[in-house]
């Protein structure tokens, strides 16, 4: 069996707590179910682009399945830190593995989490969504979405693992940051109709791409913003990935 | 045949010389001893021989790969009891076997064997379902050197593996390694429990401040550097303040003492050779009667402490 194989199916074993995947998905069904009907009222139905109109709750429905990217990101700098902790990293690296295959496997884990998670959640927001119905084109962008999003946020999470002294520290920081990725992305609110400066920092936000992308995939919408976001989210993406790679490397066993 | 050979091997952090111009080789199917002071080189030395850490200058081939070039291709082929301790967290003793030996690519069928097997050689079968963080320390030590065993390979190192377990799982456990020794496996050992080293070992190098001060075999070790021996006896007739000082004038002894409470008389000498039959020959003629003697043999501790300090000094 390859060697990266053996060592996603390893990840996926050890360290995952099931208590906190668990959490990880109801906290987007969360906003999809309670936040999306309770705005339902105040916030009215407006254009998304390309003369698509939809409810506050479809709109916030789709950004909740990409909130799933940002929490298998978290999962990647998760694993990094239980290993380092239970002395499994060294272990590791004394088998038949190289540096490299052990951060792909936890990429890797980090996308089966993600995208499970995001397609598990997509599947309950059904309903809300009125039965999507996906295009290839659709397929492909809401794919390239949420695998651009896995990669960014799992890399980021794992460069700053490296970074931080301890598993306390991992989880304060990395909860800001994902919070300032959140509240200021379109998860929430369409980013052009969000106040300066907020509209700014959002599109700077990879979630603001990720959220775009999966929306323009999954009510086929076209906006001129599109294929820009695309490409950003890919440089960004392939970029955090070398960051994590280099900040990996580093660590001293 | 070698299965390990370094040649002029430093390593440096920063200002501290860990392991400072080193040689040596490990022959097939030997236990080689690596012993030192706490901070001698020799986690280092191990760091570097299975490729975590390269070395400064210097060579090491381990299985005839080059440490600095092949690590992948020697890595395949060692298992390493690392001294800190670990564990896959949230799986249960037999889940972490199995998976270990997953991790190895060993076959379903051959790793469920082994796992079974293992679980009863290091008595861990009742713990079998128990998660690896609730078990007490010296279950997961056992547990860290059972998984070694699950898969194949031609060389172990062990970083002082024994450490936090009892007395017994320690006896088992050395016992297993020198089972599978028998069966070819050669082991790269550190230990600060020198009874272990002198139990296990076939050759010892005792390193400082990362450079081997000395490399021979457990007795020849003692031989050359534990020059004093202790002889113990008891007369029937109890204390006798004139053997003593006749004693005390024989060339072939250093020092002698008597414990007053359990009434022994304890000489420490160059050559118990020469010591015990003039003391049998002192007794007669102050007409007294040696009822019990024995002579102790040099330990390997004393052998370690000696090279230390000599080094020291």
């Amino acid at each position: 069996m390859n060697p990266i194989i053996r060592l996603v199916y390893r990840n996926l074993r050890a360290n995952l707590d099931r208590i906190t995947l668990f959490f990880e998905l109801v906290f987007p069904l969360f906003f999809i179910f309670v936040q999306g009907f309770a705005f339902s009222g105040i916030v009215p139905p407006f254009e998304l682009g390309s003369g698509r109109v939809i409810s506050y709750p479809v709109f916030l429905a789709a950004g909740a399945v990409t909130l799933t990217v940002i929490n298998g990101g978290t999962n990647a700098g998760t694993q990094l830190w239980f290993d380092r902790k239970n002395g499994m990293f060294e272990q590791i690296l004394l088998g038949p593995f190289s540096r490299a295959q052990y951060i792909l496997s936890i990429i890797l884990t980090t996308l089966i989490i993600g995208i499970a998670g995001s397609l598990l959640v997509f599947a309950i927001a059904l309903p809300v969504l009125g039965g999507a119905e996906l295009t290839y084109r659709g397929i492909l962008l809401t794919g390239a979405a949420l695998l651009l999003g896995t990669i960014f946020f799992g890399s980021f999470a794992l460069a700053l693992s490296v970074m931080l002294k301890s598993s306390e520290s991992f989880q304060i920081v990395s909860q800001f940051f994902f919070f300032i990725f959140l509240f200021t992305s379109s998860v929430f609110y369409p980013a052009e109709r969000a106040p300066e400066p907020i509209r700014t920092i959002s599109f700077l936000n990879p979630l603001t791409y990720t959220t775009d992308i999966f929306r323009a995939g999954l009510f086929e919408v076209e906006t001129p913003f599109l294929p820009i976001e695309i490409t950003l989210m890919s440089i960004l993406a392939v970029t955090m990935f070398t960051v994590a790679v280099s900040a990996f490397r580093r660590i001293k066993v | 045949m070698s299965v390990i050979e370094v040649s002029h091997l430093s390593k440096v952090f920063g200002e501290k010389v860990a392991v400072d111009d080193v040689s040596f080789e490990v022959r097939e199917g030997e236990v080689f001893g690596f012993l030192g002071p706490n901070g001698a080189g020799k986690t280092t030395m191990i760091k570097v021989l299975t490729t975590l850490i390269p070395p400064n200058s210097g060579e090491a081939h381990v299985l005839g790969f080059d440490v600095k070039r092949e690590g992948k291709k020697i890595r395949s082929r060692i298992g390493v009891v690392q001294q800190q301790e670990s564990f896959d967290q949230g799986l249960s003793v037999e889940s972490s076997l199995n998976l270990h030996g997953l991790l190895w690519d060993v076959s379903g069928k051959e790793r469920r064997k082994r796992t079974a097997d293992l679980l009863d050689r290091f008595g861990l079968r009742e713990f079998r379902k128990t998660k690896t963080e609730d078990l007490s320390i010296g279950l997961r030590r056992r547990l860290q050197v059972a998984r070694e065993f699950v898969h194949d390979m031609d060389l172990l190192f062990l970083d002082e593996p024994t450490v936090g377990l009892d007395a017994l799982a320690r006896r088992t456990a050395l016992d297993f390694f020198k089972e599978a020794v028998k069966d070819g496996l050669t082991i790269f050992f550190t230990t600060h429990i020198l009874e272990e080293a002198e139990y296990l070992c076939n050759r010892i190098a005792v390193i400082n401040n990362g450079k081997i001060l000395v490399l021979d075999s457990p007795s020849n070790l003692k031989r050359r550097f534990v020059a004093t021996r202790s002889v113990e006896f008891s007369l029937l007739e109890g204390y006798s303040p004139e053997l003593l000082k006749r004693l005390e004038s024989l060339e072939a002894v250093q020092r002698i003492s008597r414990d007053e409470s359990s009434g022994l008389y304890k000489a420490s000498t160059k050559s118990p050779e020469e010591f015990i039959p003039s003391l049998y020959r002192l007794a007669g003629e102050t007409g007294l009667h040696v009822s019990s003697i024995y002579v102790t043999e040099p330990s390997l501790e004393e052998a370690f402490i000696s090279i230390v300090k000599e080094n020291g000094k």
